[in-house]
C-alpha cells in the first residue's frame, strides 16, 4: 500500500451533511429526553445520553463484534477482534474494583452457568453471522436506516420472547448458581487472570494473523485516521478503535455508576416484545418468566423506568445522528432484500433473539458486562458463541451472505 | 446522489414510535404515581438483589 504523504485537503473529498436526519435525530433526542425528564428521574436522562454517546461511537468506531470475528475466520485479520479483546481489559480493570467496593447498590452482571448458558450462546453466536450483528451491531445499524437489520430485529425481539418463555424449562436442566471470579481470586487475583485470558487470546489472533499474512497490522492500536484531520474524523468517522474502546469502556462503566447494574440490550427486547403481545390481549402473566419480580415490574411498568429500553432509544439516535453526520444513513438498503439473505435475517434474529434469553444477554450484556463483572459465565459465553459464530460463517455462503 | 430513503417514512416511523411510548406510559404506575396517585410501586428504582442474572432470573439451587 502507497504510504505517500498528500495534503490533507487535496484528498479529502466535501463535507457533506445529511441536514434532515441530522435535525430528525437531535429533534427525537430533545422530545424523548424531555419526556424521561419529565417523568421518571434526571439519573435516566444521564442513561439516556450515554446511551445515546454510545450509539455514535458503535457507528463511528464501527465497532462490530460480528464482523470483528468474521474477519478472524475468513481474512485472518485479528484487529477487530483484538480491539474487542482490549475493551474488556481496560474495563474490567475500572469495574471489577467498583463492584467490590462495598458501594451498595451495584450489581454485576453475573449469570447461572449451565445448559441454558452454553445452549444459548452457541445459537447466539450462529445467528450474529446470519442475522448480520450481535445485540449492539443490530442496535446500531437500524439506528443508521439499514432495512435488513430491521427484519433482523424484528425476529430478534420475537425470538427473545420465546426464549422467555422457555428459560425455565432449560434452568432446570444441568447447571450451577453463578461463578464470580472474585469469589476465588479476590479483585486483584480476578483482574490479573482475566487479563492474562484476553492476552492469551490476543497472542492466539496474532498467531493466525501473522501466519497468513507475515505480519501483524496493529489497527487497533492507532490513535489517528490517515488523511483525515481530527473534527472531521470526530464528527464524521471512522473512529480509530482506540477512541471506541475508550468510550465504550467509559459508557459501560458510568452505566454502572449511574444505573447500578451494567450496560445491558437485550432484555429491553424482551419487555418490547412481551408488551406488543399484552397489548394484542396475550396474557404474559402466565409464563413463569414474567412472574419473576424484575421482568414483571418491567412488564407492568412504564417503558422510560427500563434502564435498558431507555439506554437502546439513545443508541437509535445516536446512531442515527451519526450516519447523519457521516451523510451514510439508509445507505447499506439500497439493494432490495429477498429469497434466501431474507431468510438468513429472519433465522438470524430468531436464534439471537432466543439464543440471548438463554445465554442471559448478548454480546454486550453477557460478554463484555459480563467479563467487566469477572463473572465465570462471560469467559464460557464467549466460547460457545465464538463457536457457534465460526459454524455461521460457514453457513453464509448457503444464504447468499458475502464473507 | 439521491438520498436511499423517504423523508417522510422515517417521520412516520418515528412518529409511530414516539406515540407508542407515550401511549405505554401513560398507562403505566410512574405515570399514575406522577398523577398523584399514591400507593403505587414502580419500577423507576426497582433492583432485584436476590436474582441470579440481569434478566431477573433465579438461582438454579433455589429452583424445585
Amino acid at each position: 500500500m502507497s504510504e505517500v504523504a498528500a495534503p490533507t485537503s487535496a484528498i479529502q473529498s466535501p463535507w457533506q451533511v445529511d441536514r434532515f436526519v441530522v435535525v430528525t435525530a437531535l429533534v427525537g433526542f430533545a422530545l424523548l429526553g424531555g419526556l424521561i425528564w419529565l417523568e421518571t428521574a434526571p439519573f435516566m436522562v444521564a442513561l439516556f445520553a450515554i446511551g445515546t454517546v454510545l450509539g455514535i461511537a458503535l457507528y463511528h468506531g464501527a465497532f462490530g463484534f460480528t464482523a470483528g470475528w468474521r474477519n478472524l475466520v475468513v481474512h485472518k485479520r485479528g484487529a477487530g477482534m483484538r480491539a474487542q479483546l482490549l475493551l474488556f481489559g481496560v474495563t474490567s480493570i475500572v469495574m471489577v474494583p467498583l463492584l467490590y467496593s462495598g458501594q451498595p447498590g451495584l450489581i454485576g452482571a453475573v449469570a447461572p452457568v449451565g445448559t441454558s448458558l452454553v445452549v444459548g450462546s452457541f445459537m447466539f453466536g450462529l445467528g450474529m453471522q446470519l442475522g448480520g450483528g450481535c445485540g449492539s451491531g443490530t442496535l446500531f445499524t437500524v439506528g443508521a436506516g439499514n432495512l435488513r437489520m430491521i427484519i433482523t430485529l424484528v425476529f430478534f425481539i420475537i425470538g427473545t420472547v420465546l426464549g422467555s418463555i422457555h428459560l425455565p424449562w432449560w434452568l432446570d436442566q444441568p447447571g450451577f448458581d453463578p461463578v464470580p471470579l472474585v469469589a476465588s481470586f479476590g479483585v486483584t487475583g480476578a483482574i490479573v487472570l482475566q487479563l492474562v485470558g484476553l492476552l492469551l487470546i490476543a497472542r492466539w489472533v496474532s498467531r493466525i494473523e501473522r501466519k497468513a499474512h507475515g505480519q501483524v497490522a496493529s489497527d487497533e492500536l492507532l490513535w489517528k485516521q490517515k488523511g483525515q484531520g481530527f473534527w472531521r474524523t470526530l464528527v464524521t468517522g471512522r473512529w480509530p478503535f482506540t477512541w471506541a474502546i475508550l468510550i465504550l469502556a467509559a459508557g459501560n462503566i458510568l452505566t454502572l455508576a449511574i444505573g447500578g447494574a451494567p450496560w445491558s440490550i437485550t432484555f429491553a427486547f424482551n419487555v418490547w416484545g412481551a408488551k406488543a403481545l399484552q397489548a394484542v390481549g396475550v396474557d404474559m402473566g402466565q409464563f413463569e418468566f414474567w412472574q419473576w419480580e424484575y421482568p414483571a415490574m418491567a412488564l407492568k411498568d412504564s417503558l422510560l423506568t427500563n434502564i435498558p429500553s431507555v439506554m437502546n432509544f439513545g443508541l437509535l439516535l445516536g446512531a442515527m445522528l451519526a450516519a447523519g453526520l457521516a451523510n451514510r444513513f439508509n445507505e447499506a438498503s439500497r439493494n432490495k432484500l429477498q429469497g434466501r439473505p431474507f431468510l438468513a435475517a429472519v433465522v438470524g434474529g430468531l436464534l439471537l433473539g432466543y439464543g440471548a434469553r438463554l445465554g442471559f444477554g448478548c454480546n454486550i450484556g453477557a460478554l463484555f458486562s459480563g467479563i467487566g463483572s469477572a463473572s465465570l459465565h462471560a469467559w464460557i459465553w464467549f466460547a460457545c458463541a465464538f463457536g457457534g459464530s465460526y459454524i455461521g460463517i460457514r453457513l453464509r455462503p448457503w444464504f447468499r451472505l458475502p464473507n | 446522489m439521491n438520498p436511499a430513503y423517504r423523508k417522510g417514512r422515517v417521520l412516520a416511523l418515528l412518529g409511530a414510535i414516539l406515540i407508542l411510548i407515550v401511549i405505554d406510559h401513560l398507562n403505566s404506575p410512574t405515570f399514575a404515581f406522577n398523577s398523584g396517585q399514591g400507593n403505587v410501586q414502580t419500577a423507576l428504582s426497582q433492583k432485584d438483589d436476590s436474582a441470579c442474572a440481569p434478566c431477573g432470573a433465579p438461582c438454579p439451587s433455589t429452583r424445585d
